[in-house]
């Protein structure tokens, strides 16, 4: 199974990772030009709007000069971003001097954005069918994307309601859930993770999943991208025909009305797509703290916690760390106790992410207060994390019973050499040396 | 561990509210290479590059005409591909309705414009953005201003100042007429803005974009323009003309040009200049003590 790394912020380096010459066929989507310029660092931004109008190349040492000291390397990391996604074109003149422009492409289009101001991918349709107000399409995306993960979590938990094609939920759960043969499947410890993060975070690991997954069933992923960032401009709550997308895209659409980006309505002779919130989130610059939602959960100083929330799914991620108590119809009880914690770090859950999920998730009530999460909660709930860490396990190896002193320490030294020495006893002549360099040391002493 | 629920929102994330100034006529007598249209055009431009750089940035636009000022655009309720239509239609109503307002009241010698009307309607708009809940972005200032100081505003432009600079909000200024604004650089002076008044006109998107896109978070780590000097003189409450040196109440700190028996701000009296009646002096104060 190969190995699932969860970052949220991945998505510009996927886009980064791509060939050149799709990353710059990329650049003729003047949504795709907006999306990145948006996900960039805000020093980047703010090089890309001062290159705007420019065309000559800039050289090096003029750039460094628009920067204090203090900023020189924010500077770096800005230009390093810019040259990755290819928007500066980094060339050598010949004063042998560094020099950088605008890609011209993504300035045309950013140019034509500025004078024209933004454009809408598609004219939203009129009909008059009455469309869903904005409080029911978000209910309906937050339903769709709670009832999915739910889902994904838990295959039996949820009920046959769900309508995604058990193919595509085995992408999302590759990595996330692993399974035994006949037994029930198991989360892993990055679907532990997953779990914890914001929906936002979420979003995009699944997004990328699926880009993966179609990426193997021959899908150009370039088309795809563009497509979902393009999405993200649509407004929300606008319906928009089926008849203006291309097949491709329309089977993409039913896929993403599945995990709640999109509401499929199908009228006397059309069909249209409405973009929910989540939808329009996808540009949103990443960060992790732009789409919060209203928490729910308050804990106590005497470790109890009490959970606003009607979710079936708040209850499972509850169920990660604390035993559950009572179940009333809008509220959780429950207790952090040792025994669900040290179950939580087995699953590879760490404290750090356990506190942040509590306070990202504080009831308004405790989130106006400093700290939101009792200080002797977080403090036992580190403390309990580094108790299961104090013994430390090093996989080593014991020599004993050295033909002489002079073999003992040549031994010795050569192991610390390499860094494996872990304890000698001078006295009986033994030496503990790391398992790594057991070739080495077993090298070594047959040469003697 | 800093708390999560204080950083609601990315560093750079802001709203802009931006002072157009509409007066006729500094327009009509502007002869610095930049007609109103063309002035117009990029600010329509620099409007569509701060919504560009982020998609929770918000513009609010704030007409400042010579009676009147008013809320021309708000870029959250306007969609967002008619942005120019709205704001140039919305811009001529307001300037109508301003030039009506003149015609009933003419006073002659009005051609400043009202800059204290407007920078108080700004804050009151940023104040209700701030405390309309915990998610807001970061807000800030900025005044295109081309007519001359009014010298009759000067307490409120003042007052204006020192509410913005006990909100923490920066005023940043940008002169696009022939002087230097005494009002604007004492604003941004005061509230850590920015203050800049273009060589050249004609490329004024660049000025803009360059020093006036810049969010608040990165002005930290960026050589922005300094500014030469600031003009600290204030203006005499009795005849509202800039002075140099003059005259001021002990007690409110109000400024005059010509000494006077009684402060006309707070009332009370003054006694005779030191030089000439000392003794009496003395004795008004011994009964107080």
């Amino acid at each position: 199974m190969p190995e699932v790394r969860i970052i949220a912020k991945n998505f510009m380096d996927m886009v980064a990772s791509l060939p050149a010459t799709k990353l710059d066929n990329l650049y003729h989507n003047a949504f795709i030009c907006e999306a990145i310029l948006r996900s960039l660092p805000p020093l980047a931004k703010k090089y890309v709007l001062q290159m705007l109008y420019i065309i000559e190349p800039i050289v090096t040492t003029s750039m460094e000069a628009w920067v204090a000291a203090e900023g020189m390397s924010k500077h770096r990391v800005a230009i390093d971003k810019l040259v990755q996604l290819r928007l500066f074109t980094e060339t050598v003149d010949r004063k042998r001097e560094t020099t950088y422009r605008l890609n011209p492409t993504f300035q045309k289009n950013l140019q034509n954005h500025i004078l024209h101001g933004g454009v809408l991918p598609r004219e939203p349709m009129k009909i008059n069918v009455r469309l869903p107000s904005s409080a029911d399409l978000d209910a309906y995306a937050s339903g769709q994307w709670e009832s999915f993960l739910l889902h994904l979590i838990s295959s039996t938990e949820a009920e046959a309601t769900r309508n995604i094609s058990s193919s595509m939920m085995k992408i999302f759960q590759r990595g996330l859930l692993s399974q035994r043969d006949r037994e029930a499947p198991m989360l892993t410890e990055s679907g532990f993770q997953f779990l914890l993060m914001d929906t936002n975070a979420q979003l995009w690991y699944v997004i990328r999943e699926y880009i993966t997954h179609c990426e193997e069933r021959g899908v150009d992923t370039s088309d795809l991208i563009s497509f979902l960032l393009e999405l993200s401009f649509h407004v929300s709550g606008e319906a928009y025909n089926m008849n203006t997308l291309s097949h491709s895209q329309g089977s993409i659409v039913k896929d993403l009305a599945d995990l709640g980006l999109v509401k499929l309505q199908q009228g006397m002779k059309e069909s249209w797509f409405i973009p929910t919130k989540l939808a329009i989130n996808l540009s949103i610059s990443l960060s992790d703290a732009s789409s919060r939602k209203q928490g729910y959960v308050v804990v106590e100083t005497n470790f109890r916690l009490y959970a606003y929330t009607t979710s079936k799914l708040h209850c499972e991620i509850l169920r990660l760390f604390a035993r559950i108590e009572y179940q009333l119809p809008n509220l959780i009880v429950g207790a952090i106790t040792k025994e669900n914690l040290y179950k939580a770090f087995q699953n590879g859950i760490t404290s750090d992410q356990i506190i942040c999920f509590l306070q990202q998730n504080a009831h308004p009530r405790v989130a106006e207060k400093v700290p939101s999460v009792p200080e002797n909660v977080t403090d036992q709930i580190r403390l309990w994390e580094s108790d299961l860490n104090r013994v430390e396990m090093t996989p080593s190896h014991l020599y004993d019973e050295f033909p002489s002193r002079d073999a003992f320490e040549a031994a010795c030294d050569f192991a610390r050499e390499y860094g494996g020495l872990l304890w000698e006893d001078s006295v009986k002549m033994r030496v503990i040396v790391k398992a790594e360099t057991y070739d080495h040391m077993k090298r070594f002493l047959r040469q003697k | 561990m800093t708390p999560v629920s204080r950083k609601l929102y990315t560093d750079d994330v802001s709203l802009l509210v931006v002072l157009i100034d509409t007066n006729p006529y500094f327009w009509s007598t502007n002869n610095s290479g930049l007609p109103y249209s063309k002035f117009l055009s990029h600010l329509v431009a620099f409007l569509n590059s701060i919504l560009l750089l982020n998609q929770l940035n918000q513009v609010v636009g704030i007409a400042t005409g010579v009676n009147s000022c008013g809320y021309i655009y708000d870029s959250s309720l306007a969609p967002p591909n008619k942005r120019a239509e709205t704001l140039l239609q919305k811009l001529e109503e307001f300037v109508i309705k301003d030039e009506e307002l003149s015609a009933e009241d003419s006073v002659d010698g009005i051609k400043s414009s009202l800059l204290s009307g407007s920078l108080s309607m700004a804050l009151c708009y940023i104040q209700r953005v701030l405390r309309s809940g915990s998610l807001h972005p970061q807000p800030r200032i900025l005044c295109l201003h081309g007519s001359p100081d009014g010298p009759g505003q000067y307490v409120a432009v003042m007052n204006s100042i020192f509410s913005a600079q006990r909100s923490m909000l920066p005023i940043d200024s940008c002169v696009i007429g022939a002087q230097h604004s005494a009002f604007l650089q004492q604003a941004s002076h005061i509230t850590g803005g920015i203050y800049s008044k273009p060589q050249q006109l004609d490329g004024l998107f660049q000025y803009l974009s360059t020093l006036f896109a810049t969010d608040l978070h990165s002005r930290s780590f960026i050589q922005l323009h300094k500014s030469v000097g600031v003009d600290f003189r204030a203006s005499c409450f009795c005849h509202k003309s800039t002075i140099d040196m003059g005259y001021i109440c002990s007690v409110c700190l109000s400024i005059f040009c010509k000494p006077h028996k009684k402060c006309s701000t707070c009332g009370s009296t003054f006694g005779q200049p030191q030089a000439t009646v000392s003794p009496t002096n003395l004795k008004r104060k011994a009964p107080d003590s």
